[in-house]
């Protein structure tokens, strides 16, 4: 068995590059065959929602590509590996996601948008309740939410792929000289590697979905779905085997796949975070750079080795006596017995550090796990945690998230365009049985292969959002097949760009169908709103990979603030738009208002009461999105009785039968 | 393409007293999805905390399936019980109702009987 690290550089990983290329050409070729598919056909309806044509394999998979974005690759499998089974439950509720996200709405928001002739989100509104007001009140609110969101995407494509490229040497060379040229602009930062990879990723996108529209989205959303799918049900028979390897060379236990597994994370203690200096105690006449991710081995006061792993890169002065470093070097501790053996019985393998010493060194325990009376904590709820008491996922927080993933879910914008594309009813039927069957073989799947990973490839803490690319080439490598490593690296890339061209589209349509086209210029000829479509398109992408150039330093906070903020002013207003007669325009902006400032009001409090925005104070421990849900359904309720009944011509319009269906 | 405006194209005379069927169905599905949420979050939520949390022999848990037998009684089984609900709910209880005609859709139809 070989190290992630090792097996990295070894692979040389041109497997990512040629990857990525391949899978570039591969979109493009779409969205080249999608702006065909654009002659002929109202352009507007044709580019922002496929003309309402969707079948089964697109409508499906374009939704659950979407939904996944890149957290479902990076982010997740991240958690899992540092938190154990617990994630099981983190993720529960998408046992019954599918059928309610698209299964709650789907069949009404189709309806309604087709007899209102709508294209956008903003548009169902306006026409619902015919109101310009409510329209562009939406728009705003999604531009808002969507750019942020955007850019946050944009910077994690970008690391996704200097990770995918992390070991390609051409990738290197290039940065190298990248950074000579950027040198002179200091807007442009220092890392060469995050702004090529950002310009390759940021480009690429913007191409194909301008000039592919819908179209090349949702096709290339079904190639990126089809990645995943397979890179999933790969990786699980080969973690799985690769554990049966380790259970044979281990005498203490007599059980083999996932019960091993089980077993010896039974026994696993988290990691100590640890901060010390370093220090070689034999003289040197050069400078020493000790790298993040390095195997540092000292003996402890009882003669017991101890295992250090670094996570950030130090430099050690030249000196002819002993010499410290200057800075302070972030590291964790190695405390499971089967880990230490794991990684000191193979120095052939594993580069291990032993002429190093560390002073001064200051260790925090995890808060939750981290003593004897959280044994098992890997097995059991609520799961380690290096900052809180409570654990990872205390009982109101498996509430929150069951809540989040299913009925927020059903809240988003991004979403409700897609449930306005499909066909008819019998593709809406087939397509909720499979996302349901999709997320069946990803989500539950993803949580038994990182289990396995947190026994392949310990002390990945400190790097454990690599951990996807990293067990992909590991175990590939360990069949002998690391060419596979491409593909299966090729999965959290498409998560992520299949989750960016849709929210670029969803801004652009916002500008051009319901600023410019619906208040503006209603007379706008085809032609000029062509134009200025794809010219929208290029710069709203543009705008946003500028932003990414320096971006937010809170990446999966955006994300999640952007997400669920999107459903707290959302979800209220389109269910009693869509389902109850009496709700009114009155009632809805009302509650999509309140909506929006019962959840900002909970990050704004978190200023106070955490110390940061993005730390948002947790009434009654629950998640700001329940908070943000309950004000606005409530307030939409309130809202709408104490205000005017809708005009009878529009519950007539949307609500019942018409007269010429009958004759029919 | 601006759609229909009700106040311009539409009066109350074009439509029935019935309620719109796709309309009905829609809510009804959306009532029992809903259910079949509150079901999954009753059973999951509790069964898991009630197994998974203060195990007092972790070292020793019960395992199902090579798996800790909570995460399988509390989510894998629901799931495949959630896939199965699906496929009856998609396949048998779902109406395939008429989601009507949009204005692009009218027009491409004119378009092509005038060919």
């Amino acid at each position: 068995m070989q190290s992630p690290e090792l097996i990295l550089f070894a692979a040389g990983s041109n497997a990512a590059l040629i990857t990525f290329l391949l899978y570039t050409l591969a979109v493009f070729g779409i969205a080249v065959f999608s702006n065909q598919m654009l002659k002929g056909k109202s352009f507007l309806s044709e580019y922002f929602l496929g003309s309402r044509g969707l079948g089964v394999w697109a409508f499906a998979l374009t939704f659950a590509a979407t939904s996944a974005s890149g957290g479902s690759f990076t982010g997740f499998p991240s958690k899992i590996y540092a938190h154990g089974w617990v994630l099981a439950l983190w993720i529960g509720a998408y046992v019954v996601v599918p059928i309610c996200t698209m299964g709650l709405l789907g069949k009404r928001i189709n309806q309604v948008a087709r007899i209102s002739g709508s294209i956008t989100v903003p548009d169902v509104l306006r026409d619902r309740f015919d109101s310009a007001r409510f329209g562009l009140m939406a728009v705003v609110l999604i531009v808002f939410f969507m750019v942020f969101n955007l850019v946050a995407q944009f910077k994690a494509g970008a690391m996704i792929l200097k990770t995918l490229l992390s070991d390609v040497d051409i990738f290197h060379r290039s940065a190298e000289f990248f950074y000579t040229v950027m040198e002179p602009w200091s807007f442009l930062g220092t890392d060469s590697e995050y702004l090529i990879c950002l310009l390759a990723f940021g480009i690429a996108v913007i191409i194909y979905t301008t000039y592919g529209g819908f179209h090349a989205v949702v096709w290339t959303d079904v190639m990126q779905g089809i990645v995943m799918v397979v890179g999933v049900l790969i990786m699980l028979p080969l973690a799985i085997m690769m554990v049966n390897d380790l259970a044979a060379k281990d005498d203490s236990n007599d059980v083999s796949g996932m019960a091993y597994v089980t077993q010896e994370m039974s026994r696993l203690v988290p990691p100590v975070p640890t901060e010390a200096q370093l220090q070689i105690s034999s003289p040197s006449n050069t400078g020493r750079l000790i790298s993040a991710g390095t195997w540092i081995a000292t003996v402890g006061d009882n003669g017991t080795p101890r295992l250090f792993r670094t996570g950030n890169d130090v430099e050690i002065g030249s000196g002819q006596r002993i010499t410290t470093a200057e800075v302070p070097v972030e590291m964790i501790e190695l405390v499971n017995a089967s880990d230490i053996k794991q990684i000191l019985g193979n120095p052939d393998i594993y580069t291990i550090v032993d002429d190093l010493q560390l002073v001064g060194a200051t260790q925090n325990p995890y808060k939750y796990g981290g003593s004897p009376e959280h044994q098992g904590t890997y097995v059991t709820g609520p799961g380690p945690s290096p900052d809180s008491d409570i654990g990872f996922l205390p009982l109101s927080l498996a509430f929150s998230f069951f809540f989040m993933w299913a009925i927020s879910g059903a809240g988003q914008p991004s979403s409700h365009v897609r449930l306005m594309a499909f066909k008819n009813t019998d593709t809406l039927k087939k397509a909720i049985f499979t996302v349901a069957i999709y997320y069946t073989l990803i989500y539950f799947p993803l949580v038994m292969i990182f289990c396995c990973g947190r026994l392949l490839m310990p002390g990945m803490e400190m790097e454990s959002d690599r951990v996807m690319p990293a067990m992909a080439v590991f175990l590939t490598e360990g069949i002998g097949m690391g060419w596979l490593a491409g593909l299966l690296v090729a999965a959290p890339f498409a998560a992520v760009m299949s989750t960016v061209d849709s929210f670029l589209l969803m801004i652009s349509s916002a500008i051009v169908r319901d600023i410019y086209q619906r208040n503006i210029n209603p007379n706008a000829s085809e032609a000029k709103i062509k134009k200025m479509t794809y010219a929208v398109t290029v710069i709203v992408g543009t705008a946003a990979m500028l932003g990414a150039v320096n971006p937010p330093q809170f990446l999966q906070d955006i994300i999640v603030y952007t997400g669920s903020g999107l459903a707290a002013c959302f979800l209220a207003p389109t269910v009693f738009m869509l389902y109850w007669p009496r709700s009114n325009k009155h009632g809805c902006m009302i509650g999509m208002l309140c909506g929006f400032a019962a959840h900002f009001s909970m990050y704004f409090l978190g200023v106070f009461t955490n110390g940061s925005f993005f730390k948002p104070h947790r009434f009654i421990d629950m998640d700001p999105i329940i908070v943000g849900l309950f004000v606005s359904f409530l307030a939409t309720y309130v809202g709408c009785l104490i205000s005017p009944p809708p005009p009878q011509q529009l519950v007539k319009k949307y609500f019942y039968k018409r007269k010429e269906l009958q004759k029919t | 393409m601006q759609g229909e405006s009700v106040s311009e194209n539409d009066g109350i005379e074009l439509y029935t007293d019935e309620l719109d069927p796709t309309f009905v169905n829609s809510r009804r599905e959306a009532c029992i999805i809903f259910g079949a949420w509150l079901a999954a979050l009753c059973w999951c939520i509790p069964y898991c905390y009630l197994n998974g949390y203060n195990v007092t022999d972790p070292e020793n848990i019960s395992i199902t399936f090579g798996m800790p037998s909570w995460v399988v009684w509390g989510i894998a089984i629901p799931w495949i019980v959630a896939d199965v609900f699906t496929v009856w709910f998609c396949f048998f209880y779902m109406k395939n109702d008429d989601l009507g005609v949009s204005p692009e859709e009218l027009v491409a139809s004119k378009v092509e009987g005038n060919k």
